[in-house]
């Protein structure tokens, strides 16, 4: 565990990433002490430019924009991990079936990872949120669905690789079964590399649903803050923070949780660290 | 007015000079492109055969009516340059224009407003075919016409206009099928300005007609309809002074106030007197507490419709007394006011006995909300934020234009908005949303609420046959009492689409039709 | 392995990934709530019987599925991708007019992605550690993490509204100019920005990848023979390096150039572009599904597409892999 932090720490970018990842972090579970209430609630005069007492602005109904960012804070999180570990059930599940079986079973689910991969993920998951009606869980369910493949494939070749070591080949001989082998054998070993992978997909997740919730996708009675861009786009002209700051923090957000993700990677894959560069 | 007086009497003569020409500008000046922006790309320019808002826009500059209504919705002459209606209300006379020419130049005649009225809009016209399947025209001579009735059907004499009653070539329509005629692709019709081309997806080219019967009309030498797909492009169009011309929802309701204010640029919000559109919500009356109307008030008394008119649809809306437009001639003002009132509304509440729980809530319902755009998001988040004030709790269902028609007309719903265009008689446009022979499930734009009254279904029928004017009038003031006491929908605003136009054009909203009539008048002073 | 072999594996390939994506359609459909006529339909269903007689006819939605789903198929393989009723016009005639915009869009970005990623990443590479390679890093990250309609937001707001540089919406003015030159150039000031907004989030990618697999290479037995033979540096990055070290970077890029369509359907809305992007944002908001699934099954096409051309960069680049 220390060693794991000095080399994290070793990675000045990722420090940093943590430090505004925790502080929206906070901002979310702080959301209803700092700004009680309902973040829908009108409070004051309609597209009142920041100023003291409104720090980033009121909305076109009044609302006070820094609520509804804290609060999207909450929502966005949310579905960027709730959505990443359900791609990384599907990905590590297919993944691994897929590397310790072989044959067939492999050749059916590789070409089936394959087929996913082509088809146009961002349009697949408007699909799937248009059709299953806009809300949390299709969007949940809508970026699980599109993004699960890379990890299938990482996981497969992990489990490809470990399935031919001695220990591995020791438990079985002395009568483990199959699923034991895979979840207490192989998949401890196989976790950093998928754990990194997963941090950066939070990253993408969180991309992807804003994309969506600006196009209109965005469950109606939660604020996010690509619902907050999207609706404010008719008066982009009129009131630029209505854009500005839930597309700041969405940047910082993802720029965080990406540092952090080559931290970890770093730390967890020090074999894999890139080549050349200085610490 | 020469017009009006005759109405309650029997022979009603137009002038023959409309009205719009002797109002405008003594000096117009010939000439000139109008360059107007058209959004989305119509079906197709057949007026009857297709009459969605984007097809109405380029083909009234080219098909024509008998008659035209003003501001007031008064009849004025078109095609017909006088009419006259019989003391039972059953047998309407028009005399037609001497002297009008198709634009193809065969000759028109009351041979083609019979075959019109008879064959070809009583088959394809989708609002209007009801209502000319009571009328039977017949050709007296060449310039006179006459429809028959076997009762009385008052909202007749406004129906004659370019959209609902547009005169066909017979010549090109008689005896073929009419939606697969070649000439759909190339119309043919009376009006100022004729059909020269049509690129997809960049404009429609109109251009004068030489021939029009109107001497030394239209002032414009062609139109340019553009087809720009969207909104911010449009504004822009208008800005740099390349677009002369927007209207309706051209233009983000959020960015006419920063149009307005600029110097070459004019708002006009009239010229929709005749489709008089309002908005409302409809109250699932099958359903409790929707079905108490101390309730449905409490929603009336929580709804500051001027902090709706004003923020949210940005002053472009009127704040809506009941289930008549302001700007028919059958409105009535004198009926019971919902002025904002809270606390009102928490005490028809509690006098109901629902009261505030641990949490403060009332009442939970479902508010199914209207899927057209932003401006429809934040009327939803407005009335969800509105009701918790007073303790109902609204949860938003958003939906797609086909889930929430088919959740309307199975009633799947509690709470739905939407609106209505309440047409140029409350009988055309009104009454299906009121009245109980029109509670028919599986059908979109009758009465979904279920609300029932006998006393209001004998008034509106009792408002179709009354021929005279001042009668229907006395009618429609006690209709609107009643049903604005019993709410059955909860009105929230009249719609004021704004047309957006550049100064150097004149003459643009000159009656009733606004946008949608036929331009002849219309003149551009150059730069 | 022959080279018309390959090509007939590829073609076989290709068409079962088609044919599992138009049988994935068919079961989007079928997961809306409600009846599938009534979908397909849109606004117009909800009024009229006739359309949803028709609709029914058409799809035999009354006829046991594996029968629809053979309907079905036949129909996408005649090119005949529905109608849309909100429209009124066939959904393959509305793809068709919009795709040249989305290709010019897509294309310019991608090549500019392209171009300035294998630069930006190519001088990283060679001065590693030194604050051009950081400054660099930097910009990436950057780039990578803003929300594509973010950027797109942003630039509007300085270059158009700010500065008044560029148009901000649209492919062409409203009245084009006169001549074909002066035409071209009219598109060309409107592609500017969206071309940008969607090529810089690529940039960031194409960079990161070049620059690493140029790192890598470096240190090939090859490279430093070269080396040791004294050859100028120059040279050797342009002959050696950067021609090893774009495999990789043209592999990810063609797999990403199909992608750039979803991509584009955010920088479509926010430029009002009148490509097959914006065509899938008004489908979108008008829940044209017969629209959208034929956007799906063609924007796949594409994808399809785009990797063929990437197998065929490849074995130009690299005969070996034709050869393997």
């Amino acid at each position: 565990m220390r060693e794991f932090w000095q080399r994290f720490s070793r990675n000045r970018g990722a420090l940093a990433g943590l430090v505004v990842l925790a502080a929206i972090a906070f901002a979310a579970l702080a959301a209803s002490w700092l700004f009680p209430g309902d973040p829908w609630q009108m409070k004051a005069k309609p597209m009142l430019a920041p100023d003291a007492s409104f720090p980033m602005g009121t909305d076109m109904l009044g609302r006070d924009v820094a609520a509804g960012v804290f609060h999207g804070a909450r929502v966005t999180l949310t579905i960027g991990l709730a959505s990443t570990i359900w791609a990384t059930v599907i990905g590590v599940l297919l993944g691994a079936v897929s590397g310790y079986a072989g044959g067939r079973v492999d050749e059916a689910i590789m070409r089936f990872t394959e087929f996913v991969q082509t088809i146009p993920s961002f349009i697949l998951a408007i699909l799937l949120v248009a059709i299953l009606q806009p809300g949390i869980s299709s969007t949940i369910l809508a970026i699980a669905v599109v993004t699960w493949p890379p990890v299938a494939r990482l996981a497969r070749s992990e489990f490809l690789a470990l399935r031919q070591r001695e220990f591995v080949a020791a438990a079985l001989t002395i009568g483990l079964p199959a699923w034991r082998v895979i979840l207490i054998e192989i998949l401890p070993n196989a976790a950093s590399s998928i754990i990194v992978m997963a941090s950066l997909m939070v990253a993408t997740a969180i991309l992807t649903e804003s994309a969506l919730s600006f196009l209109g996708l965005g469950d109606p009675n939660l604020i996010s803050w690509g619902y907050m861009i999207g609706a404010a786009r008719a008066v982009i002209r009129q009131a630029w923070w209505l854009s500005v700051f839930p597309g700041a923090a969405i940047f910082l957000t993802v720029l965080a949780i990406n540092l952090v993700g080559e931290g970890l990677n770093d730390a967890l894959n020090p074999h894999l660290r890139r080549q050349g560069r200085p610490r | 007015m020469q017009f009006r007086r005759s109405f309650l009497l029997t022979a009603i003569v137009g002038c023959t000079l409309p009205a719009g020409v002797m109002a405008a500008d003594p000096q117009p000046t010939r000439g000139g492109t109008l360059n107007s922006i058209l959004w989305p790309e119509p079906p197709g320019l057949v007026l009857g055969l297709w009459v969605n808002s984007p097809t109405l826009l380029p083909a009234t500059k080219i098909y024509e009516g008998l008659l035209s209504y003003d501001f007031n919705l008064n009849p004025q002459p078109a095609l017909a340059r006088s009419w006259e209606v019989s003391a039972d209300g059953l047998t309407y006379t028009f005399k037609l224009q001497p002297g009008v020419k198709w634009h193809d130049g065969k000759s028109f005649t009351a041979d083609d407003v019979v075959f019109t009225f008879n064959e070809f809009l009583t088959q394809v016209h989708p609002r209007s075919r009801t209502v000319f399947q009571r009328t039977r025209a017949s050709k007296i001579d060449d310039e006179t016409v006459v429809f028959k009735l076997e009762k009385p059907f008052a909202p007749l004499i406004r129906s004659f206009d370019a959209i609902g009653g547009p005169i066909v070539p017979a010549h090109i329509y008689k005896g073929t099928d009419f939606r697969n005629n070649p000439h759909n692709a190339h119309p043919i019709g009376t009006g100022p300005f004729k059909f020269a081309e049509w690129q997809r997806g960049q404009y429609i080219h109109l251009v004068r007609n030489d021939d029009y019967w109107r001497k030394g009309m239209p002032y414009l030498d062609e139109i340019y309809y553009r087809l720009i797909p969207d909104s911010a492009s449009r504004a822009l169009a208008l800005e740099n002074g390349q677009a002369l011309l927007a209207t309706q929802n051209d233009v983000e309701l959020a960015d006419v106030g920063r149009l307005k204010a600029m110097p070459h640029l004019a708002v006009e919000t009239k010229g929709w007197e005749w489709g008089a559109p309002i908005s409302w919500m409809t109250f699932n009356q099958r359903r409790k507490p929707l079905d108490d109307k101390r309730f449905r008030k409490a929603v009336m008394y929580a709804l500051d419709r001027n902090f709706i008119r004003d923020t949210i649809f940005f002053g472009l809306a009127k704040v809506a007394t009941g289930p008549i437009h302001s700007s028919s001639p059958f409105y009535d003002a004198n009926v019971p006011k919902y002025e904002y009132d809270p606390k009102k509304a928490e005490a028809l509440l509690d006098e109901m006995g629902l009261k505030r729980d641990a949490n403060g809530l009332r009442a939970n319902i479902k508010l199914l909300g209207l899927p057209y755009g932003e401006v429809w998001n934040r009327f939803n988040e407005y009335v969800k934020q509105a009701l918790k004030r007073v303790g109902i709790e609204v949860t938003i269902e958003s939906t797609d234009v086909a889930g929430w028609g088919d959740r309307i007309r199975n009633w799947d719903f509690d709470l739905a908005v939407t609106y209505l265009t309440t047409l140029s008689d409350p009988v055309l446009g009104v009454a299906r949303s009121y009245i109980s022979s029109n509670i028919k499930k599986g059908m979109l734009f009758n009465n979904e609420s279920g609300y029932s009254n006998p006393k209001v279904d004998e008034l509106f029928a009792k408002s179709e046959t009354t021929v005279d004017e001042a009668e229907r009038k006395k009618i429609f003031s006690e209709l609107q009492r009643i049903l604005v006491d019993d709410v059955p929908v909860a009105w929230t605003v009249e719609l004021q689409w704004p047309t957006i136009y550049n100064k150097r054009l004149h003459n643009v909203i000159i009656n009733g039709l606004g946008p949608n009539s036929t331009f002849a008048e219309v003149y551009l002073t150059p730069k | 392995m022959g080279r018309l072999s390959r090509a007939l594996i590829w073609i076989g390939k290709s068409l079962a990934v088609l044919v599992a994506i138009v049988v994935l359609n068919f079961c989007l459909i079928r997961l809306a709530p409600g009846d599938p006529a009534t979908v397909l339909a849109g606004e117009a269903g909800a009024s009229d019987p006739h359309v949803l007689a028709e609709i029914r006819q058409q799809y035999g939605l009354d006829r046991p599925l594996p029968e629809q789903l053979a309907i079905y198929l036949r129909a996408v393989v005649s090119l005949d991708l529905g109608f849309s009723y909100r429209n009124q016009r066939p959904v393959a005639d509305m793809i068709l007019e919009r795709l040249p915009a989305t290709l010019l869009l897509t294309g310019s970005a991608f090549l500019f992605a392209l171009a300035i990623g294998i630069a930006l990443g190519s001088a990283a590479a060679r001065r590693v550690g030194r604050w051009v390679d950081s400054a660099i890093s930097v910009a990436g990250l950057v780039f990578y993490a803003m929300p594509i309609f973010w950027i797109g937001l942003l630039f509007v707001l300085l270059f158009s509204v700010a500065l008044g540089w560029l148009p901000p919406f649209g492919m062409r003015s409203m009245i084009p100019p006169e001549g074909a030159a002066a035409r071209s150039l009219d598109v060309a000031a409107h592609l500017v920005l969206p071309a940008l907004t969607l090529g810089l989030f690529y940039v960031a990618v194409y960079a990161r990848l070049t620059r690493s697999s140029m790192l890598e290479v470096q240190h090939y037995d090859y490279i430093r023979t070269a080396r040791a033979k004294g050859l100028p540096e120059g040279r050797i990055v342009r002959a050696h390096i950067l021609r090893n070290a774009l495999l990789p970077v043209i592999t990810i890029a063609g797999i990403q150039a199909g992608q750039l369509v979803g991509g584009a359907i955010v920088v479509e809305t926010v430029f009002a572009w009148p490509g097959i992007g914006r065509l899938a944002f008004d489908g979108l908001l008008q829940r044209d599904y017969n629209l959208l699934l034929g956007i799906f099954v063609i924007c796949s096409v594409m994808v399809i597409f785009f990797n063929m051309l990437t197998d065929i960069a490849l074995s130009i680049a690299d005969p070996r892999i034709g050869a393997s």
